[in-house]
């Protein structure tokens, strides 16, 4: 009943199968996951200097060490997950709920200008951000005067046209028809949205979600440039603190890599419900 | 349905808890921001003691460095009860990116911690603020001489110095001994390339084909290669991309002849072959490892990182670096080219100043300068250069150094000073534009240029003559050496 | 230029065009504001020789200049060929691994999506530390050591202008492949059983499900990700910077990198301004393209 045949009766044949598979996916996961493992037991090693870090596959003794040192290193060490939480929480919601509304506008609904407001969209995002950085910079900080605010961290990111075009692309796969039926039966434009747009798209909002809420989590240059004190850095800007001018304490900051990727795991799986088979086009429509 | 209703209710509760987070962020605006950079340039104050402040942007100097922070800030408060110190902390890469941003968008902070030949590029913007007229003699006479120029451009002075930084080299003092090297000797007198390049053939250990020990391993990965060519061609008679009467400078004999010695090295066997992509951490690995004699560049703090690695090989508790050996570093001079004279690549950073697009007020200027002191002398200086294992170049840095107890190798010390007498002068009289276009043909010529050489791709006569072309391109036939 | 979003030839709701304003009302506000602003300054900024003080303007100057520059036109080589070999080749390892997750039992679903996912959410810092060791130069590199083992010396991977851009690509099919893997699982789970059932009764084999369902139903999902993929791949210059600072004889220049440095390290901003404009030129043209050739929608 869906893209693999499911070899009913014929269970080695499914067996075989899914082994082969699975040596595939974990001879690639090995690959990628070397620089994890790598990042993850450096973080045990002692706090010392980069340029004395020694690589090698396993440690050559296990120490809670750095992760006190990245906390004891700054009184904001706590602050810093704290802030970042807070911006990257903001972001996500405010992207998940406007960029949806955005991206089912510019793919179902008819008004003027519609293509040429999206490709406008488009065209924007391909600017590099070095040269639009200096004019943010002037708009926040000179024009609205909000540097070393979470203002000033939120609302440049609080929807991305990134967004607007994934929730377009998959919110055009829903069948015009049930949004048509829903009209007929009274719904107005929001009630559609509400009631059918979004339980049919979950997937791509956990998506949405887990991917902006990675994105400001990961921002390092922003925060950096509009924050000036240590209590409004982000855990991006405060890491880069563990670098000096000729030594770099690279076990604490692998640690903190470390601590600042946890979030993002458990974001992953508290959404990954969402990210199974869920919700369908056909159930609705049944 | 219910479900649904659940998911909006949700949303609702987010978007609310959203705004309630915003309006969090501007009540904290209020009380923790005090004037934006740029208006505190524009201050009306009349009386000298008028309440004002002063913007910092510093990176982590020293580990210990941005610890200091609130007690500098403390400090300088009770100097001056009317003046207030904000230190913005920075990381190293990042800070000249932000300090960029804010220098284009006219609205830099009062001081910035950079290094000297970043002044004539912001020089180019207009945006440096001239302390000549304000700065007191008591400040001046403060500092040693040959730091203090480099922090000139033209006539004017902009910021003071916080320490003077030779790039040197490194040895292992035990290699050194048993290659025969009197590096005693070579601490006082120096040495020439030829006697170099013999040294380090000396040190190179290897068994059936497989070389164990370099006699020479310098970092020159991706941008570092720059600091290899920079240190060289000091001692090769080009202190500085222009000669006293402002020509350029690389496109003299003498540079094809470093280029040459670059490759001999490596030819020698002397040098890896992979060079070209050893970055700083891995040869340093290499030193500490025994895998090679001499290394570079060599800073005085790095005495202080092979002590303490010393101390964990003494210690055995597998904390050490993973092959590691007890080394003695010992301090190095560079070699001499083409019988030039020594004279030792210096790196001076300090703090600069800054205006923003409003003309300062003479009282802002002579509180940014007191700031600016206040960083750059005494107390703070000293500590800090302690830190880094650097020189004092202030008078009242030496004094608050001599109750703070440091410990240093006597010959490095001394050696260091040596190299220090014979730094490569500032050279302020270089027009900014320049600077510039030696500074952008460095990158996109020069730098791709000597990887290409580094690893063999490229012989010192091709690059040479690709590096006269671009430069005679840019400065034209007069105004190159010849 | 509106041709780029090629109208969707499909029925769409009628009279609901005050509905669509409102919309995306928001997202406009938000965009005009800190997005197209930002842009216009750009665009304004690119005529002129900018100084904070004042600039003046200069007409073409930043544009014939940029022209006429060969390292300019050699480091847009450099990044079309960069964004050629792995946006294509990065998005089919995506697609292998989406197809390949699919008929897993859930709990290895998860497993596995989470593992690939992971190198997105580690610091860039410390996944560069790690490249830099595995392309170690020396016969103790992770690499060299595999290449060792078959009896091949070592290479200099980074150092040579022979396998410098063939590393960084090498990086980027080996990581990276987070985001698109989880989307395309999302576009995955989303085609309808009653496809597949409808198929199934003619008989059609895996292949022929993959081809004739699959394939088209992650038409509108595959164009997303390869137009954001080459939009990144296009801005991309922090590998290079951090990898090979751009040599070993502009090997690896990418414009990114070009465009930084005339903004900052250089202060001519209009060039940069001028640059990022003709870039952007260059990925519109590509990106059109890519609407032409993926942008249909498919009815079903």
């Amino acid at each position: 009943m869906a893209l693999y045949n499911n070899h009913s009766g014929k269970s080695a044949a499914k067996y075989t199968r899914n082994a082969v598979i699975i040596i595939v996916l974990v001879l690639f996961a090995m690959a990628t996951l070397f620089p994890i493992y790598f990042m993850i037991i450096s973080s045990f090693g002692d706090p010392v200097e980069a340029a004395s870090m020694s690589y090698s596959l396993f440690p050559g003794k296990i120490t809670f060490e750095s992760y006190k040192f990245f906390f004891e290193y700054s009184k904001y060490s706590l602050r810093w997950l704290g802030n970042s939480t807070l911006v990257a929480t903001a972001v996500m919601v405010s992207n998940v709920f406007f960029a949806s509304l955005a991206g089912y506008a510019f793919s179902k609904l008819r008004f003027r200008g519609r293509n040429a407001l999206f490709t406008l969209l488009l065209v924007a995002m391909m600017i590099p951000y070095q040269v639009t950085q200096v004019p943010l910079y002037i708009l926040i900080v000179n024009i609205f005067e909000i540097q070393n605010t979470y203002s000033a961290l939120i609302l440049p990111g609080l929807v991305t046209v990134y967004n607007i075009f994934l929730a377009k692309q998959f919110m055009g796969s829903i069948p015009t028809e049930i949004l048509e039926c829903a009209k007929i039966e009274g719904c107005n434009q929001f009630q559609i949205y509400f009631r059918i747009v979004l339980p049919l798209s979950k997937t791509v909002l956990a998506v949405m979600a887990i991917l902006t809420f990675m994105d400001s989590w990961n921002t390092f240059f922003w925060p950096f440039l509009v924050t000036n004190t240590m209590d409004m850095q982000t855990i991006q800007v405060g890491l880069k603190n563990f670098r000096f001018a000729n030594t770099t304490y690279f076990a604490p900051m692998m640690a903190g890599a470390t601590i600042s990727a946890l979030p993002m795991f458990i974001l992953f799986f508290s959404l990954q419900k969402y990210f199974l088979k869920g919700v369908t086009v056909g159930a609705v429509k049944g | 349905m219910k479900r649904k209703m659940r998911v909006l209710a949700s949303i609702f509760a987010l978007t609310l808890a959203l705004s309630s987070l915003a309006a969090c962020g501007d009540s904290t605006k209020k009380e923790a921001n005090p004037p934006t950079p740029s208006d505190t340039g524009s201050k009306t104050n009349v009386s000298a003691d008028a309440k004002d402040t002063i913007t910092a942007l510093l990176p982590p100097v020293s580990s210990e460095y941005q610890n200091n922070f609130p007690q500098m800030e403390k400090d300088f408060n009770a100097l001056y009860p009317n003046l207030t110190l904000k230190i913005e902390p920075a990381s190293w890469e990042d800070m000249t990116q932000k300090l960029d941003t804010q220098v284009n968008a006219g609205s830099p902070p009062d001081i910035a911690f950079i290094g000297s030949d970043g002044i004539s590029k912001y020089m180019q913007q207009d945006m440096l603020m001239d302390i000549t007229d304000t700065a007191t003699k008591e400040m001046v006479e403060d500092y040693d001489k040959v730091p203090l120029e480099y922090m000139k451009n033209g006539t004017g002075l902009y910021g003071f110095p916080a320490y003077m930084e030779i790039h040197a080299l490194g040895g292992n003092r035990e290699f050194l001994e048993k290659a025969g090297i009197d590096w005693k000797k070579v601490q006082k007198e120096g040495w020439t390339f030829d006697e170099f390049r013999e040294a380090i053939k000396k040190g190179v250990v290897s068994e059936g084909g497989k070389t164990s020990r370099y006699g020479f391993v310098f970092a020159t990965a991706g941008v570092t290669s720059k600091d290899y060519l920079g240190i060289l061609i000091k001692n090769a008679g080009m202190p500085s991309p222009f000669t006293s009467d402002l020509k350029y400078a690389y496109t003299s004999k003498n540079f094809l002849e470093v280029l040459k010695d670059i490759r001999a090295m490596i030819d020698d066997g002397s040098m890896p072959k992979e060079l070209s992509s050893i970055d700083a951490g891995k040869r340093w690995n290499m030193f500490l490892t025994g895998q090679t004699m001499i290394t570079g560049k060599g800073l005085a703090t790095f005495e202080n990182s092979a002590n303490k690695n010393n101390a964990k090989i003494e210690a055995n508790d597998g904390s050490a670096v993973k092959g590691s050996i007890k080394v003695q570093y010992t301090v190095l001079p560079v070699p001499t080219f083409a019988g030039e004279k020594m004279q030792a690549s210096a790196a001076v950073d300090g703090y600069v100043t800054f205006r923003g697009k409003k003309e300062p007020t003479a009282e802002h200027k002579a509180n940014v300068v007191k700031a600016a002191y206040f960083l750059a002398s005494g107390k703070v200086a000293a500590s800090t250069n302690n830190d880094l294992f650097v020189a004092h170049i202030t008078a009242s840095g030496k004094k608050a150094a001599e109750s703070m107890p440091v410990t240093r190798d006597e010959f490095n010390k001394a050696a260091v000073e040596t190299m220090l007498a014979q730094a490569a002068p500032a050279r302020p009289d270089i027009p900014t534009d320049l600077g510039a276009k030696a500074i952008k043909l460095e990158d996109e010529v020069i730098v791709p240029k000597l990887q290409a050489l580094i690893s063999g791709e490229m012989t010192p006569d091709a690059m040479y003559e690709a590096v006269k072309t671009a430069a005679i391109q840019t400065f034209g036939e007069d105004g190159v050496v010849k | 230029m509106t041709q780029l979003a090629k109208p969707i030839k499909r029925r769409r709701i009628k009279g609901d065009g005050a509905w669509g304003y409102a919309f995306i009302a928001v997202a406009l506000v938000i965009f005009a504001m800190f997005t197209a602003y930002p842009v216009v300054s750009a665009f304004i900024i690119s005529f002129q020789k900018y100084k904070p003080l004042g600039s003046t303007f200069v007409g073409f100057d930043n544009y014939i200049v940029t022209f006429k520059d060969a390292l300019f036109w050699k480091s847009v080589v450099n990044t079309v060929v960069y964004t050629l070999l792995t946006v294509p080749v990065g998005l089919f390892i995506s697609f292998a691994v989406a197809i390949m997750i699919l008929p897993l039992r859930k709990k290895l679903q998860t497993t596995f999506k989470a593992v690939y996912y992971l190198p997105a959410v580690a610091s860039g810092v410390a996944l560069s530390v790690v490249w830099l060791w595995i392309y170690d130069p020396l016969p103790s590199g992770i690499f060299n050591q595999l290449l060792n083992f078959f009896g091949i010396s070592n290479q200099n991977w980074l150092g040579s202008s022979a396998t410098a851009m063939f590393s960084l690509v090498l990086m980027a099919w080996l990581s990276s492949h987070g985001t698109s893997i989880i989307i395309y699982l999302a576009a995955l789970l989303g085609i309808d059983d009653s496809y597949y059932e409808a198929a199934e009764l003619d008989g059609a084999s895996f292949m022929k499900k993959l081809w004739y369902i699959v394939i088209p139903c992650l038409k509108p999902t595959t164009l997303f990700l390869l137009v954001t993929g080459v939009i990144g791949s296009f801005q991309v210059f922090q590998n290079a910077y951090l990898m090979t600072g751009g040599g070993p004889d502009n090997a690896t220049t990418m414009v990114g990198l070009l465009i930084f440095n005339n903004a900052f390290k250089y202060f001519e901003f209009g060039k940069a301004a001028a640059q990022s404009l003709i870039l952007a030129a260059i990925i519109a043209g590509i990106a059109l393209a890519q609407f032409k050739f993926l942008g249909n929608d498919v009815e079903y």
